[in-house]
C-alpha cells in the first residue's frame, strides 16, 4: 500500500513537472520601448507569440518609456519596472551596479555573440558576463544635409561658409558629453573609464590636458564663433537649417525636412583632423525575476525581439540600424544612406564604455561656457588651466 | 481788470494741472499697452503655433511666427482614435431629452399642486416620484440609445439610477423651496422674475447636461485617444481634488480659527515646521507608500487624488485668515439659541464664507493641471496613468518625440482655454480670497 | 535708548536700530532658547514620571472594571455600559496586536541593521533578501504605532478612572450617544481635525521622519534595494555635501546656495514693488478700461505654467523665436545666449518670473490698496505733499505693515519654487559638482539628486539643509517683523 501510494506520488511530480516545462509561462509581461517603437514591438510579440505556442497564453503589455528615462526608472523600483526593455549602453554599469539587470540565458548568450558584431557584444558586457541583448548597432552620429545648400559635406570650414552664404544654421550638440567627444577624440585624446564585474567604475584614463586637447577646444571655440553655427542635434526642433550633426533615429524626420535634397555623409574634417566620436548601442534588457518560468519567458522574448530576422524588420518599420551581422548584409540596409554615413564615420569612432552621471554634467558646463563665448579671446595658458581643471573633475568621480 | 487777470491765470494754472495729469496718463496707457502686449504674446504664438499644418509644414520648431498654412491637424491628432465627438453629441442629447422630459414632469407637477390643497408631504411626493418615474424611463431610453445589452451591465444600470434619483430628489428639494408659483410656471420661471427665472432655468439645464454626460459615462465609455485619456485623467483628479482638499482645508481653518482647544496652538506650530520642509523631499517615500495600497501605475488616478489631499490640511492658512475676520459674535448668538457647534459651522459660517469656500475650489481644481513631478513619478511609466502635463511635457522635453511642437502647442491651448475660463469667471473670489486671507492672518 | 528718542527717528534708522538690537540680543535669545529647550524636555520627563506615577496609584486604587482595562483595552468602558468607547479602544488594541505579532515586530527588530540577508540566485532565478527601504519605512511605521498605542492604553486608563470618579460620586456617566453627540459639539474639533490629522501623520510626518533617518544611511545608487542593502553611517553624509574637496559637493552646495537666497530675494522683492506699482498705475483715478487691464495680466496665473513657461523657455532658446527675429533684424549677429551663459540665464530667469509673478502681487496691493482711508490721501494733500512723497509716507507703510507675513511666506515659496526653474532652465547651463547647474536651486538640485542620480541620502540631506535655511530665515523674521506674530490682532 504505502510502495503503491509512493509510486502515485512520483509520478504526480514528474507528470507536474513535464506539464510544467510544457506550460511556458501565461502570465503578464511588460514592456518598455520608445514611443516610436510601440505598433512594431506589438507585431512582433504577436508573431513570437504564434511561434511559440507555449508562451500563447502570455499577456505582453507595452508601454512607451524612452531608453533615458527607462534605465532611471528601472533603478529606482525594479518591482515596478519592466520586465524587458530598451536602453542605452552607457546605463549598463549603473543598471548592473543597482542589481537592475538579469544576465542573458548562457543558451541565448552563445548565439548572441555568434550573431552579432563585436563593438555591439562588448558594449553588452560588463566584465565577463553578457548582461543585455543588443539591439540596434546605430547610436552613433553623421552628418545630415541639404545638399543644395551644402556642396562640400567634407570640411566643416566648407559647411560653415555654405550655410553663411545661405543664412542657414549648422547644428552641431557642443554642450553635450556624447557629441563634444568627436573634436577631443578626433585630436588623438582618450577618456575611458574602467569599470570591474560589479558595473563600479575604478580608473579613469584621460590625456585631455594636452596639445591635442587643446588643439580640439580651439576647434569647437572656433565654430561657436560662426554665425552660421548653431547648438543642438534635434531636427525637429532645429529651425532653418542646412546641416545637422545627428543619429539615425531622426532620419525619417531629416528625409522629410530636406525632401529631395536629403543627404547624408560621415563626419567633417575640421583644421585639417577627421572628426571623431562615439560609436553606441541600444541594448535589450531583462530584469532579475523571482519565477524562473518568467525569466525564461523574457529571456525567449528578449531573444526574439533582437534576432536577425526581426532587427531588419526593425530596420524597414523605424530606420533602426542593426547589429546582427547577417541583417547588416542585407541589401536595404547596406543602400540606405544614413546607415552607410555611419559606417563610413564607424572607421573613427571610438565604442563607447561606461562614464559616471558627473561626466555628462561636466561636459555640458565645458560646451556652455564655449557657446557663451567665454573663451573667444582665452590664451593658450587659460584654456589649458580649464582643461586641466576638466581632466581631474573627471578622474575625481572614480571610487 | 486784475480780477480778470487773476482768473485768467487761475484758468491757465487749472489747464496746466489738468496737462500734466493727461501726460502722466498718457505715460500710464503706454505701459499698459506695452505690459499688456508682452503679456499676451507668448499666448498668441502659441495658439498660431497650435494652427499651424502639420501636412505642409511639420511639428517641429520653426523661425518664423505666423504659420504660411492654417489647419486643425494638430488638433485632429489629439483625438485620433477617440470617438470623442460623437460620444458627447450622444451625451448632450440624452441631457436635453432629460432636460426637456424633467421640465414638462415638474410643469405637470406644478398643475398637479395648483388643484389640490399645498402639503408639504402632498409636494415631495408628486413632485418625487414623477422625477423618479421619469429618471427610471430615461435610463432604459438612454442603455437603449447606447445598444448596450443590459445583461452583465446592472451594475451601471443601477448605479446610473441612483445618480439620477439623487440628483431628482436633490432637485425636487430645491424647488420646493422657491415659490410654488414660480413652481408652476416651469418650463420658463418667467411669471415673477424675467431675468432670474431664466437664469434659474438654464442653471437647471445645465445641470441636467452635465448628468447627461456622467451618466453617459458611465453606460458607454467612449474609445479614447492618449490626449483624451490624459485630459480626463486630469479632470478626474481635479475634480476629486477640489472636492475633499475644499471639505479637509475648511474642517481644518474653521477648528483653528473658531474653536479652542487643547493642542491647538501646538498643532499650528507643528505645521509651520513641517512646512519648512521641501516638498520634493519625500517623494520617493509618498512613492513607495502609495505602492504598497497599489495606488502607482494603473491606479496613478486614486493616488494623486490621495496625495494631493492628504496633506491639503497644512494649506489651512488663507482660508483660516477670512475665518478670523467674520465677528465671533454672530457664533455667539447662535449657540445661546441652542445651535451646536456643527449647527453653527454648517448654517451660520459657511454662507458667510462663500468667497474663501469658491476660491479654495478654485486653487484646488487648478493645482492638478500643472504638476509634472509627482504626476510623472505615480504614473511610473504607465502611460494611462498620465496627466496632460506629463504626457505634454514628454511631447516637447524628451527626444523620443519628434515633430510634436506644435501638437504641444495644440494640447496646450485646450488646457489652458478652459482653465483661464473658470478662473477669469470667478476671478472676484480669487482677489477676494488672496487679499483677505494671504495677507490679514 | 529711551522711548522718545526712537519715536524720532526716521523709519531707516528704526530698521537698523531694531536689526542691532535684534543681533544684540541674539545672543540672549539663543541662550534663552535652549534653556526654554531644557526646560521643556525636563517638563516632558516630568510628565511622563508623572503619568507613570499615575498609573500606580490608579491601578492601586481602581477596581476590577478599571483593572481589567490595563490588560484588555476597553473592557472598562464596556463593563461600565459605554460600550461605543469600549469597543473602539478594544478594536485598536486587537488590530495593534494583530499588526505588532504579523508584522511590526520583524521590521522593529531589523531596524538597527536594516538588514543583513544579501540576495541571493537560486539557479537563474533572484530570491530577494531583506529590503532596507521597506524595513526602514515600516520600521519608522510601527514606531509611529507604538506610540500610538501607549498614548491610546494611557487614554484608556485615565478614562476608567474619570469613569470611576464618576460613579463614586453618584453621577451618571456619558452613554455612547451622548459621546456622538458631543463630537458634534463641545468635541467638534475632533470631528474635523481627526481625518486631516491622520493624513499629515501618514503623508507628510512619516516620509518625513523617514527621509531624516535616510540622511545618516548610505542609501543610493550603489546600495538599491531590493537587489541590495543599506546601512546607518552617521554623518557622513553631511561631512560630504559641507565639506570641500574633490569628492564632496561643500562648494556646489555654498554656490547653490547663495544662488537660491539670491534669486528668492529678487523673485520676492522685485515682483513685490513692480506688482504694487502696476496696481498703483491701474488703480490710479482717470484710468479707464481698470478690469480689462487686470484680466490681461492676470492670464499669466490662469494659465497653467507648463504651458506657458515650457513655450516660453523654448522663445528664449538660442534658435528660438526672440534670437530669430532680433537676427532677422540684424539687431544682433550673434544668438543671445539666454539659458547657456550662466550671468544670462538667471538674468532670463528673474526676468521671465516677473512676467508670472507681478500678476499675483497687483491682485493682493489692489485689494489693500482700496482699505487705504482716502482721508489720509486727503490731509496728505492738504499738507501740499507731492505723489512721492505721499508713497513713501502713506502707501509703502501700510503695504509693508500688511504684507509682512505675506512677504515671509512669499519668501519661502520662492526658496522652495520648483516650477520656474524646472520649467525654464532645468538648472542649465551645468558645470558645478555633483550634477548641480548654475540656475539650480537647493529644491531643484535635490529633485535631480532623486530621479536622476538616484543618490537619496544626499537628497535627504539636502532637504534637511532646505530646512534649516528656512527655520534661521523664519527666526530672523519672526523676531524683527511684530505684524507677523499677532494672530489675534486682527479678530
Amino acid at each position: 500500500m504505502k510502495k503503491l501510494l509512493t509510486l502515485v506520488l512520483a509520478l504526480a511530480l514528474v507528470l507536474s513537472l513535464c506539464s510544467a516545462f510544457a506550460e511556458g509561462f501565461s502570465g503578464e509581461l511588460k514592456v518598455w520601448v520608445p514611443d516610436a517603437a510601440v505598433d512594431f514591438t506589438a507585431e512582433q510579440v504577436e508573431a513570437f507569440k504564434a511561434a511559440n505556442p507555449e508562451y500563447a497564453d502570455m499577456t505582453v503589455n507595452i508601454e512607451p518609456v524612452g531608453e533615458g528615462d527607462a534605465a532611471g526608472k528601472v533603478i529606482t523600483d525594479v518591482d515596478a519596472a519592466a520586465d524587458v526593455f530598451n536602453f542605452a549602453q552607457d546605463q549598463l554599469a549603473r543598471m548592473v551596479a543597482a542589481g537592475a539587470l538579469e544576465e542573458v540565458e548562457p543558451g541565448n548568450a552563445e548565439i548572441v555573440k555568434a550573431e552579432n558584431d563585436a563593438g555591439s557584444v562588448a558594449a553588452a558586457t560588463m566584465g565577463e558576463t553578457l548582461y543585455a541583448y543588443p539591439l540596434t548597432s546605430d547610436n552613433g552620429y553623421f552628418l545630415y544635409y541639404d545638399s543644395s545648400v551644402v556642396t562640400d559635406p567634407s570640411t566643416l570650414e566648407g559647411i560653415l561658409a555654405d550655410c553663411e552664404a545661405a543664412g542657414k544654421s549648422f547644428y552641431m550638440e557642443i554642450n553635450s558629453g556624447w557629441y563634444q567627444t568627436a573634436f577631443f577624440f578626433g585630436t588623438g585624446c582618450t577618456l575611458t573609464y574602467d569599470s570591474d564585474d560589479e558595473g563600479n567604475l575604478v580608473a579613469c584614463n584621460a590625456d585631455y590636458a594636452s596639445e591635442n586637447g587643446l588643439k580640439a577646444l580651439k576647434s569647437m571655440i572656433k565654430l561657436a564663433k560662426s554665425p552660421a553655427f548653431q547648438n543642438g542635434s534635434s531636427i525637429s526642433n532645429a529651425t532653418n537649417v542646412a546641416a545637422i550633426v545627428d543619429g539615425t533615429w531622426d532620419s525619417e524626420a531629416a528625409k522629410e525636412l530636406f525632401g529631395d535634397n536629403y543627404a547624408a555623409a560621415k563626419l567633417p574634417t575640421v583644421d585639417g583632423y577627421q572628426l571623431s566620436g562615439f560609436g553606441g548601442f541600444k541594448l535589450l534588457g531583462v530584469k532579475p525575476q523571482t519565477d524562473e518560468d518568467k525569466l525564461a519567458a523574457c529571456d525567449a522574448l528578449a531573444a526574439w525581439l533582437t534576432s536577425g530576422d526581426v532587427q531588419l524588420a526593425r530596420y524597414e518599420a523605424l530606420g533602426w540600424g542593426p547589429s546582427n551581422l547577417e541583417a547588416q548584409k542585407s541589401e536595404a540596409v547596406q543602400a540606405d544612406a544614413a546607415l552607410s554615413a555611419l559606417g563610413e564615420q564607424l572607421a573613427f569612432t571610438i565604442p563607447q564604455g561606461q562614464y559616471p552621471g558627473d561626466y555628462w554634467s561636466l561636459a555640458t558646463g565645458l560646451g556652455d561656457r564655449i557657446i557663451s563665448k567665454e573663451f573667444d579671446d582665452a590664451d593658450d595658458e587659460t584654456l589649458m588651466g580649464v582643461l586641466t581643471e576638466f581632466q581631474d573633475t573627471c578622474a575625481s568621480y572614480v571610487g | 481788470m486784475t480780477n480778470n487777470a487773476n482768473v485768467a491765470a487761475g484758468q491757465q494754472k487749472l489747464r496746466s494741472k489738468k496737462g500734466h495729469e493727461r501726460r502722466i496718463n498718457g505715460t500710464i496707457y503706454t505701459v499698459l499697452v506695452v505690459m499688456s502686449i508682452v503679456w499676451l504674446v507668448p499666448f498668441v504664438f502659441l495658439v498660431l503655433q497650435s494652427f499651424r499644418s502639420y501636412k505642409l509644414e511639420k511639428g517641429g520648431m520653426v523661425d518664423y511666427l505666423l504659420p504660411k498654412h492654417f489647419s486643425l491637424d494638430n488638433y485632429a491628432f489629439l483625438f485620433e482614435g477617440s470617438n470623442f465627438f460623437s460620444w458627447l453629441g450622444k451625451a448632450l442629447i440624452v441631457g436635453l431629452i432629460v432636460a426637456a422630459v424633467s421640465a414638462v414632469l415638474i410643469h405637470a407637477c406644478g398643475k398637479l399642486l395648483d388643484k389640490g390643497e399645498e402639503s408639504r408631504g402632498r409636494r415631495i411626493a408628486l413632485i418625487g416620484g414623477s422625477l423618479l418615474v421619469g429618471f427610471v424611463a430615461l435610463t432604459a431610453l438612454t442603455a437603449a440609445m447606447q445598444g448596450f445589452v443590459l445583461a452583465g451591465s446592472w451594475v451601471k444600470v443601477l448605479l446610473s439610477l441612483l445618480l439620477f434619483v439623487l440628483a431628482g430628489w436633490i432637485m425636487a428639494r430645491v424647488y420646493l423651496k422657491q415659490d410654488s408659483k414660480l413652481l408652476r410656471s416651469i418650463p420658463g420661471y418667467v411669471v415673477e422674475d424675467r431675468h432670474e427665472g431664466l437664469k434659474k432655468f438654464v442653471a437647471m439645464l445645465a445641470e441636467f447636461l452635465v448628468l447627461g454626460i456622467i451618466v453617459q459615462f458611465i453606460l458607454a465609455p467612449m474609445t479614447m485617444s492618449q490626449y483624451v485619456r490624459w485630459y480626463i485623467n486630469t479632470l478626474t483628479i481635479a475634480l476629486f481634488t477640489a472636492v475633499l482638499q475644499t471639505a479637509i482645508v475648511l474642517s481644518v481653518s474653521y477648528a483653528l480659527s473658531r474653536l479652542r482647544f487643547k493642542g491647538r496652538k501646538l498643532i499650528m506650530n507643528a505645521v509651520l515646521v513641517l512646512g519648512l520642509f521641501p516638498g520634493f523631499l519625500t517623494m520617493i517615500t509618498l512613492y513607495f507608500l502609495l505602492k504598497q495600497l497599489g495606488l502607482t501605475q494603473a491606479g496613478a488616478v486614486p493616488g494623486l487624488i490621495l496625495i494631493y489631499c492628504a496633506s491639503s490640511g497644512m494649506g489651512y492658512y488663507i482660508s483660516k485668515g477670512f475665518f478670523d475676520t467674520i465677528p465671533k459674535s454672530l457664533d455667539e448668538s447662535a449657540r445661546i439659541d441652542g445651535a451646536t457647534r456643527f449647527q453653527v459651522f454648517l448654517k451660520i459660517i459657511m454662507p458667510l464664507a462663500k468667497p474663501i469656500v469658491i476660491y479654495t475650489i478654485l486653487m484646488a481644481f487648478m493645482a492638478p493641471w500643472g504638476d509634472y513631478v509627482f504626476a510623472s513619478y505615480v504614473a511610473f511609466g504607465h502611460q494611462n496613468g498620465y496627466n496632460v502635463a506629463v504626457g505634454l511635457y514628454n511631447w516637447v522635453n524628451t527626444n523620443d518625440f519628434q515633430n510634436y511642437f506644435t501638437r504641444f502647442c495644440a494640447g496646450g491651448v485646450l488646457v489652458a482655454v478652459p482653465i483661464t475660463a473658470l478662473f477669469l469667471a470667478l476671478q472676484k473670489y480669487y482677489v477676494e480670497g488672496v487679499t483677505g486671507g494671504a495677507v490679514k492672518g | 535708548m529711551v522711548d522718545l528718542d526712537y519715536l524720532k527717528m526716521s523709519k531707516p534708522q528704526k530698521f537698523v536700530h531694531n536689526l542691532g538690537r535684534f543681533f544684540k540680543a541674539l545672543p540672549g535669545r539663543i541662550g534663552g532658547g535652549f534653556v526654554r529647550l531644557g526646560r521643556a524636555i525636563g517638563g516632558c520627563f516630568k510628565g511622563l514620571a508623572l503619568a507613570i506615577a499615575d498609573l500606580f496609584t490608579t491601578f492601586k486604587n481602581g477596581d476590577w472594571k478599571t483593572r481589567l482595562s490595563y490588560l484588555v483595552m476597553g473592557s472598562g468602558s464596556l463593563a461600565r455600559g459605554q460600550w461605543g468607547r469600549g469597543l473602539l479602544f478594544f478594536l485598536f488594541q486587537t488590530v495593534f496586536n494583530l499588526y505588532m505579532v504579523n508584522f511590526g515586530m520583524a521590521y522593529l527588530s531589523k531596524l538597527g541593521t536594516l538588514g543583513t540577508v544579501a540576495t541571493e540566485k537560486v539557479g537563474r532565478k533572484t530570491v530577494y533578501g531583506d529590503n532596507s527601504f521597506l524595513i526602514l519605512l515600516y520600521g519608522v511605521l510601527t514606531l509611529f504605532f507604538v506610540v500610538a498605542f501607549l498614548y491610546t492604553w494611557y487614554a484608556n486608563i485615565k478614562q476608567n478612572k474619570i469613569s470611576q470618579q464618576i460613579e463614586a460620586s453618584g453621577r451618571k456617566l456619558k452613554s455612547t450617544k451622548d459621546d456622538l453627540q458631543s463630537l458634534m459639539d463641545s468635541q467638534f474639533h475632533k470631528t474635523l481635525l481627526a481625518l486631516p490629522t491622520l493624513g499629515v501623520f501618514v503623508f507628510t510626518i512619516l516620509p518625513i521622519f523617514f527621509m531624516i533617518l535616510v540622511a545618516f544611511t548610505n542609501f543610493d545608487y550603489n546600495h538599491q534595494p531590493p537587489s541590495k542593502l543599506f546601512t546607518w553611517v552617521g554623518f557622513e553624509n553631511f561631512k560630504q555635501l559641507l565639506s570641500s574637496g574633490s569628492a564632496s559637493y561643500g562648494d556646489t552646495f555654498r554656490q547653490v546656495l547663495f544662488w537660491t537666497l539670491v534669486w528668492a530675494f529678487f523673485a520676492t522683492f522685485l515682483n513685490y514693488f513692480l506688482g504694487m506699482f502696476v496696481a498703483i498705475m491701474i488703480n490710479k483715478k482717470g484710468i479707464k478700461l481698470k478690469k480689462v487691464w487686470r484680466t490681461i495680466l492676470v492670464m499669466t496665473i490662469a494659465i497653467p505654467q507648463f504651458v506657458s513657461l515650457l513655450y516660453v523657455s523654448k522663445m528664449f532658446a538660442a534658435d528660438g523665436l526672440i534670437n530669430t527675429y532680433l537676427m532677422k533684424w540684424h539687431w544682433i549677429s550673434q544668438p543671445i545666449p539666454f539659458w547657456t551663459d550662466p550671468g544670462w540665464a538667471r538674468f532670463t530667469i528673474i526676468l521671465i518670473n516677473i512676467w508670472i509673478g507681478i500678476p499675483y502681487l497687483m491682485l493682493i496691493a489692489t485689494g489693500i490698496l482700496m482699505n487705504i482711508p482716502a482721508d489720509l490721501y486727503e490731509s496728505a494733500r492738504i499738507d501740499g505733499a507731492n505723489a512721492m512723497q505721499m508713497y513713501g509716507k502713506i502707501t509703502l507703510p501700510y503695504m509693508l505693515f500688511v504684507t509682512g507675513p505675506y512677504l515671509l511666506t512669499s519668501f519661502t515659496g520662492n526658496i522652495n519654487n520648483f516650477n520656474v526653474i524646472f520649467l525654464l532652465s532645468q538648472g542649465k547651463p551645468m558645470g558645478l559638482a555633483g550634477n548641480a547647474g548654475h540656475t539650480d536651486l537647493l529644491i531643484t538640485w535635490l529633485y535631480r539628486m532623486t530621479v536622476s542620480d538616484t543618490n537619496y541620502k544626499i537628497a535627504a540631506v539636502i532637504g534637511i539643509m532646505v530646512f534649516v535655511v528656512l527655520a534661521v530665515i523664519n527666526l530672523v523674521v519672526y523676531n524683527l517683523i511684530p505684524s507677523v506674530k499677532n494672530e489675534e490682532d486682527f479678530q
